[in-house]
């Protein structure tokens, strides 16, 4: 192949090719190290991590739909000290660039969570999650335009790493929640996060997962419904699009290129198929020669 | 829901070595069916069988298309590391389970395993008291095999609903020194649950070793905890325990089971995948983990 398999998502951050593996669902990667190699992969996000430790939500946190899965894990997470002392110094080994995903309860704890890994050799972006639905207020965020905007320039002033936003699609207009970012100077958006779902026990009554009984839905089921968010983003904002929902083989990755995607995560799959992601790179770069691509960006769908 | 002073669940409890995991494209070679929905499937996985131990499990991807999306645990039963076989002995009881009681020999499926953490095995020989409820037969066989190799007298002590769900004696391996059979319908061996007459044997055992459904391995604990108490027995006890899975190693913390910390009545959270699933009992928090609803699935 003569095309160059990377994407370059702003401010320097260049991916050494568009697989990434979607937070959450990939730990911190040192698991999927000890299973197999992982220096194919174009980028790591992180699980969410918060400025104190996270013990994460009481079980039942999982469940099984209809080619999805429902999860209420509450942010586990062993705290931004953690990550930047111990984990940092491990990533700097690799050759895979590391995003961490960020969460937080409120500007105060974002922004110190991300001035705490602004200088952590290691860290190669930040992933801001304004849209985890499974703490309290966590979408707040994510569902306000001008309050996304406030979030991203506050972090934005204590940065200079690659700011990436994660975008919830349980909007009515997500376009709006982009533009905002954009506008708040994030350098990449990603899209999308969970959907909010439940499932029912008739025989209990009740949901299956506790609390309300809504969780975050993932996985095959909600392909359809992200690729049309990150379509819809692609007319509505300039910056680097990664997306993610759904992506379990070459074919879903392409699917985001053409609807606008620069880059993607794959998530859920990783639980089923730990070795998808190799699958699905080597899948783009074979489709890449036998149509003599000169970027992923021949892709695109233009009408 | 902060914590930072206790101490952490890996460090409490260990974790399992993943780097012997192996995701291998199986041959089903034999199906089995037994009594009722009962059956015990066997695949052809050789790096897989040559790594597995007792107590630990792999994930199998039952189907590639998407239903079921994910991957079913399931205890190594039997192994065969000659023939590089696994067995798995399992109920057809909801999706994945179904589908796998139709395979054929010669269908192919992935089998990703061994995880988690299994069984300590003895350093020097005694006595082992084996306690199964229902489907909690299953990781035995495997365990009484490496039990009675080692020179350990195994005692099995089987109890189940009704007969229809014991474990068939044809799958044991010989050399038990004791079998033991009750079901709560009296059907076969003595009428009762399992948890009658434990005291007894406990106190003659080194090892205890227990799996089943949550409130007999739950009554198991108590017993034993109180017989620990009395003096009455120096027996260990390991349970090998249940969560639902999305992944089977460490990422999707998912299988969260309630671990029990010394001096601090609720411990860390633990994985199921990581740290059991067979923990020794004293580790789990068992008020906790009864209060969970159980396979809500
Ligand atoms: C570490 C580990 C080891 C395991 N080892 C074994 C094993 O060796 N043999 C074995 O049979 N099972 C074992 N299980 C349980 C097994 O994984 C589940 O029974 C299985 O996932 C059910 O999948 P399914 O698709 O058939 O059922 P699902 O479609 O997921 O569930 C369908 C219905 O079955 C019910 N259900 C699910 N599991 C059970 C159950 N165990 N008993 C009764 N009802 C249930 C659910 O509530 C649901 O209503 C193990 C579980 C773990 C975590
Ligand atoms: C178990 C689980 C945990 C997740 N945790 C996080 C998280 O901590 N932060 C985050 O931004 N997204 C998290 N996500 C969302 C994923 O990163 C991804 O956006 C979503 O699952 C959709 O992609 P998929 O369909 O490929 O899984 C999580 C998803 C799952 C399934
Ligand atoms: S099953 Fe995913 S962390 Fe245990």
């Amino acid at each position: 192949m003569t095309m160059d398999p990377a994407v370059s998502l702003g401010r320097g951050l260049v991916l050494p090719n568009p697989v990434g593996v979607a937070s959450g669902t990939f730990g911190y990667g040192f698991e999927a190290e000890r299973m197999g190699p992982i220096a194919h992969l174009g980028a790591v996000y992180s699980k969410g991590t918060t400025l104190l430790p996270r013990e994460g939500n009481r079980p039942p946190r999982i469940s099984e739909t209809s080619a999805g899965m429902l999860n209420s894990i509450g942010l586990q997470n062993p705290g931004v000290e953690v990550v930047a002392r111990d984990y940092a110094p491990r990533w700097r080994e690799w050759s895979v660039p590391v995003v961490v995903n960020v969460a937080g309860a409120g500007i105060t704890e974002y922004v110190e969570v991300c001035e705490r890994l602004s200088d952590v050799a290691g860290v190669a972006g930040l992933e801001l999650n304004i849209s985890c639905p499974n703490i309290s207020h966590g979408m707040d965020f994510g569902t306000d335009p001008k309050r996304a905007k406030a979030l991203v320039e506050a972090v934005r002033r204590v940065t200079e790493l690659p700011l990436i936003v994660k975008l919830t699609p349980n909007v009515t207009d997500i376009t709006e929640v982009g533009r905002a970012v954009e506008d708040g100077g994030a350098d990449a958006i990603s899209a999308v996060n969970t959907y909010l779902g439940m499932k029912i026990s008739v025989k209990e009554r009740k949901p299956v997962l506790p609390g309300m009984g809504t969780a975050g839905l993932s996985g095959p089921a909600i392909k359809p419904l992200a690729l049309a968010a990150v379509a819809k983003l692609r007319r509505a904002v300039e910056l680097p699009l990664i997306g993610i929902g759904g992506i379990g083989s070459t074919e879903d990755a392409l699917e985001y290129l053409v609807a606008g995607a620069d880059a993607i995560q794959i998530g859920t799959a990783n639980f089923y198929r730990p070795g998808v992601s190799a699958e699905v790179l080597s899948g783009l770069i074979q489709f890449a020669t036998d149509n003599s691509l000169q970027s992923w960006r021949d892709l695109r769908w233009s009408d | 829901m902060i914590r930072s002073a206790v101490k952490s669940a890996s460090e409490l409890c260990g974790q399992s070595d993943l780097s012997r995991a192996v995701d291998e494209f199986a041959t089903c070679t034999s199906v089995e069916l037994l009594q009722g929905t009962l059956f015990e499937i066997r695949f052809h996985a050789p790096r897989v069988a040559a790594a597995a131990a007792p107590g630990e499990f792999a994930q199998l991807l039952v189907d590639e298309g998407q239903v079921p999306l994910l991957r079913r645990p399931f205890s190594f039963s039997r192994v065969d590391i000659s023939e590089g076989t696994v067995s798995f002995y399992l109920a057809a009881v909801g999706r994945g389970s179904s589908r796998l009681r139709l395979l054929h020999p010669g269908d192919r499926i992935r089998v990703l395993g061994p995880l988690g953490r299994g069984f300590s095995l003895p350093s020097s020989p005694g006595r082992s008291l084996l306690l199964a409820g229902g489907l909690g037969a299953a990781p035995f066989p495997l365990l009484m095999d490496q039990l009675i190799g080692r020179g350990e007298e195994v005692i099995w002590l089987n109890g189940s609903r009704s007969s229809s769900e014991l474990y068939p004696d044809h799958l044991l391996p010989s050399g038990i020194q004791s079998r033991l059979i009750r079901t709560q319908d009296g059907s076969k061996g003595d009428p009762g649950l399992v948890t009658e007459g434990l005291p007894e044997l406990m106190g003659v055992v080194q090892r205890i070793y227990a799996c089943g459904p949550n409130p007999m391995l739950a009554a198991v604990y108590r017993s034993w905890a109180s017989e620990v108490a009395a003096g009455h027995t120096a027996a260990s006890l390991e349970v090998s325990i249940e969560a639902p899975m999305g992944c089977g190693f460490g990422t999707c913390l998912g299988c969260a089971i309630p671990l029990a910390a010394e001096g601090d009545e609720s411990g860390p959270i633990g994985l199921c995948c990581r740290q059991g699933p067979v923990l020794p009992a004293q580790q789990l928090n068992w008020d906790q983990l009864l209060n969970q609803p159980a396979h809500l699935g």
